[in-house]
């Protein structure tokens, strides 16, 4: 049989299903930003700042050195002046390598062992040749290195902080 | 499932409680006119699902509350979406009340017996005022801190308990850290808590007598459910707005008035646009009038507002045939908007009247310097040009371009130029001019607005000395010898970035690009429309 649905059955039926459909709607237009926001990553800056390490003057040749320096440090919307640290090794003149202060293993900051020679991760016995290369222990990679450049006679470096524990060298974005 | 419901009806009064809410039959049926109060309920929704998102960034502190706003608005995704909703939603908002009192004056719903739901209406109106007042001094910035100052000032004047006022909306005599605080915590905590207790005593008073519908005593005939039908038209009117706020958050996001400046005095303080009609009022009650002005103006009006359903018992619902009602809606209508009008149009709204001085104090010197001699002659070691130190905590404020260029013509046109356009001479400098900045030096220049920021601000704290055997003039350092605060310092770097053709605020994360996202959000909502057409056109078919 072929059932004759109430005009008015129809008309409620639609408008509940309009609201609904609406009320959905609205709330997608605004829930998937939203969510998606939430769990999206927050972008830190375009370009990382430079920041003055030392002149150059005050290195010494031939052996690693740990400079602290004062560098603003960018948290959300938090600037503050903070110390860090670097590892220096100037070979000549101009030649240098600036090495981050953090072990590749699991983030503890690593020593300089002058008798040996060798930087010693004090954390779990990872041992880095003065060029950074894994001598031994259970660090994945080499030595991080960061950008450097030599502006009126002062080391300027490119802070920046890496994942710990990977073979790769990946910056972290946070 | 099935058996939860049951479990859950058996122990909650969930079929008594959705009569309450959705049973009504309103006399000559659903109508697009009485959507406007649900509207407003709608955004207050949209307030809160956009405020709770702000919550999750913003700090109620006075050195960290305007960069974690510019933080929402550039770095977060989608922030400068819910910005903007937030910000349009409150304008919003006062617009639909004042539309919905309106709808519900000229149809006399409020005569009796709904008299109360008239006084809970009226409580509500009260508090959104309230929210609106206490939500612009959040951002600390130059336009929401002068409120926030000038408006408890205005509540100090009050006699007898003005100062008390005062001091307890600021925590104290200044407008600082306890203020903000307490403005926060009411915009927040209290005031959602209190709108969302009487909004539930509102709608159940409502409810009690239900919609007063037509007057016209023919179009009473039939009647209609509330649900579905007025709930339907809700819905729509409630999409409809929605989309007229996405609209605006993308094409009229609102602008950066810079970080708050209790040093620039030359900042016009005014109210928000719902609050001019007071501010233009109580120019006419200066002196010693003006106690009766600060508590006369809005106790006449909350009175008016309060009494009407008791001084009107007229039982008549026609508007016209209420001409004593309709005549004093329209005067009193009229007199507000002739004094927000007036009040809107007064000097000092965006635009600054105060005397173009070029002198800045040098600190040590004692006297007054003009910018021109504290140029003159180098200030660092002879030979290479040079900039010694840091970007200072100007580099990291979004600044405000229109302000920033008020500083420039007043302390650097001078010597760069108007509008940074060069050529002033600088003999025994190599370059022979002071540089231009527009465009500026390509070493300065970066896409990023936050690096280029922080580039020139290293020169604008610290001053620098021209490349050169003698230049005759160099740049002061600004920043160090106190001539500009941070805040104005910030201005004039978004003033630079903006000569170069780069919005300082610019949306470094958005999450989707706005107009991207209007062409997505246009492009689901015509669908909807579409379909729901198309749904209809089948259902009728049947």
């Amino acid at each position: 049989m072929h059932e004759q649905k109430d005009p008015g059955e129809t008309r409620r039926g639609f408008l509940k299903r309009a609201a609904g459909v609406l009320a959905l709607v609205n709330g997608l237009v605004l829930g998937v930003p939203m969510i998606g926001s939430l769990l999206g990553a927050v972008k830190k800056t375009g370009e990382r700042p430079w920041t003055k390490l030392a002149t150059l003057g005050s290195l010494p040749e031939g052996r690693p050195v740990e400079v602290k320096f004062k560098a603003v440090v960018e948290d959300a919307f938090h600037y503050r002046m903070t110390l860090q640290s670097a590892w220096v090794i100037r070979h000549s003149e101009e030649r240098l390598t600036v090495f981050s202060p953090v072990c590749t293993h699991l983030g503890c900051h690593f020593l300089w062992n002058k008798k040996t020679g060798h930087f010693e991760c004090p954390c779990h016995a990872s041992i880095f040749a003065q060029d950074g290369t894994v001598i031994s222990g259970p660090a994945p990679r080499r030595l991080d290195t960061l950008e450097h450049r030599i502006e009126n006679g002062d080391l300027l470096v490119r802070l920046e902080r890496f994942k710990s524990g990977t073979a790769r060298k990946v910056t972290v974005e946070a | 499932m099935k058996r939860l419901l049951v479990w859950f009806r058996e122990r909650w009064p969930v079929d008594a409680v959705l009569r309450l809410a959705l049973e009504e039959e309103i006399p000559g049926g659903a109508r697009y006119a009485y959507t406007l109060g649900s509207a407003v309920l709608t955004v207050f929704f949209l307030q809160t699902v956009t405020g709770v998102f702000q919550l999750l960034f913003y700090v109620p502190a006075t050195d960290l509350a305007y960069d974690s706003v510019s933080y929402i608005r550039t770095r977060v995704q989608f922030g400068w979406l819910f910005h903007g909703l937030h910000y349009w939603g409150a304008q919003a908002m006062i617009v639909l009340v004042l539309f919905h009192m309106t709808r519900v004056f000229l149809w006399g719903a409020y005569k009796r017996p709904r008299e109360l739901t008239w006084l809970l209406g009226v409580a509500l109106l009260l508090a959104v005022m309230a929210f609106s007042f206490s939500g612009s001094p959040l951002q600390w910035d130059q336009r929401g801190y002068w409120i926030g100052e000038v408006s408890t000032s205005i509540a100090g004047t009050m006699p007898v308990v003005g100062d008390m006022m005062k001091r307890l909306i600021r925590g104290g005599e200044a407008m600082g850290q306890i203020a903000l605080l307490r403005l926060f915590t009411l915009h927040v905590g209290v005031l959602p808590a209190a709108l969302a207790g009487l909004f539930g005593l509102h709608i159940v008073a409502m409810r009690r007598f239900g919609s007063v519908g037509p007057w016209d005593e023919s179009k009473r005939g039939r009647s209609g459910p509330f649900w579905p039908d007025q709930f339907y038209k809700d819905m729509v009117t409630g999409t409809t707005v929605l989309f007229v706020l996405i609209t605006l958050a993308v094409f009229l996001p609102p602008g950066y008035s810079g970080p708050a400046d209790p040093l620039d005095v030359s900042y016009i303080p005014k109210p928000d646009w719902n609050f001019l009609f007071l501010y233009e009022a109580l120019k006419y009650f200066q002196g010693r009038l003006e106690p009766v002005g600060t508590v006369g103006v809005p106790a006449v009006l909350i009175t008016i507002l309060l009494l009407l359903p008791f001084i009107d018992r007229n039982p008549e619902r026609n508007p016209l045939r209420r001409p004593f009602a309709l005549a004093g809606a329209l005067l009193l209508g009229g007199i507000l908007a002739a004094l927000s009008i007036k009040g809107y149009l007064s000097p000092g709204f965006g635009q600054v009247q105060e005397q173009q001085k070029t002198e800045i104090r040098l600190p040590g010197k004692g006297a007054f310097v003009s910018v021109g001699e504290a140029a003159r002659g180098p200030s660092g070691p002879a030979g290479e040009g040079k900039t010694e130190g840091q970007p200072g905590p100007a580099a990291y404020m979004i600044g405000s371009a229109e302000r920033g260029g008020m500083v420039f013509e007043r302390l650097c046109s001078a010597c760069h130029g108007k509008e940074g356009r060069g050529g002033v001479p600088n003999p025994g400098s190599t370059a022979g001019k002071v540089p231009s900045l527009a465009p500026i030096d390509s070493r300065l220049f970066s896409a990023d607005a936050r690096t280029f920021a922080g580039n020139i601000d290293s020169i604008i704290q610290h001053g620098s000395r021209p490349a050169g055997t003698a230049p005759a003039i160099s740049m002061p350092p600004f920043g160090d010898n106190n001539t500009l605060t941070q805040a104005e310092i910030a201005n004039v770097e978004a003033y630079i970035l903006a000569l170069n053709s780069l919005d300082r605020g610019q949306i470094v994360n958005p999450g989707m690009e706005p107009g991207r996202f209007y062409i997505f959000v246009m492009a689901i909502y015509i669908l909807v429309v579409l379909g729901l057409g198309g749904l209809r056109k089948r259902m009728e078919g049947r």
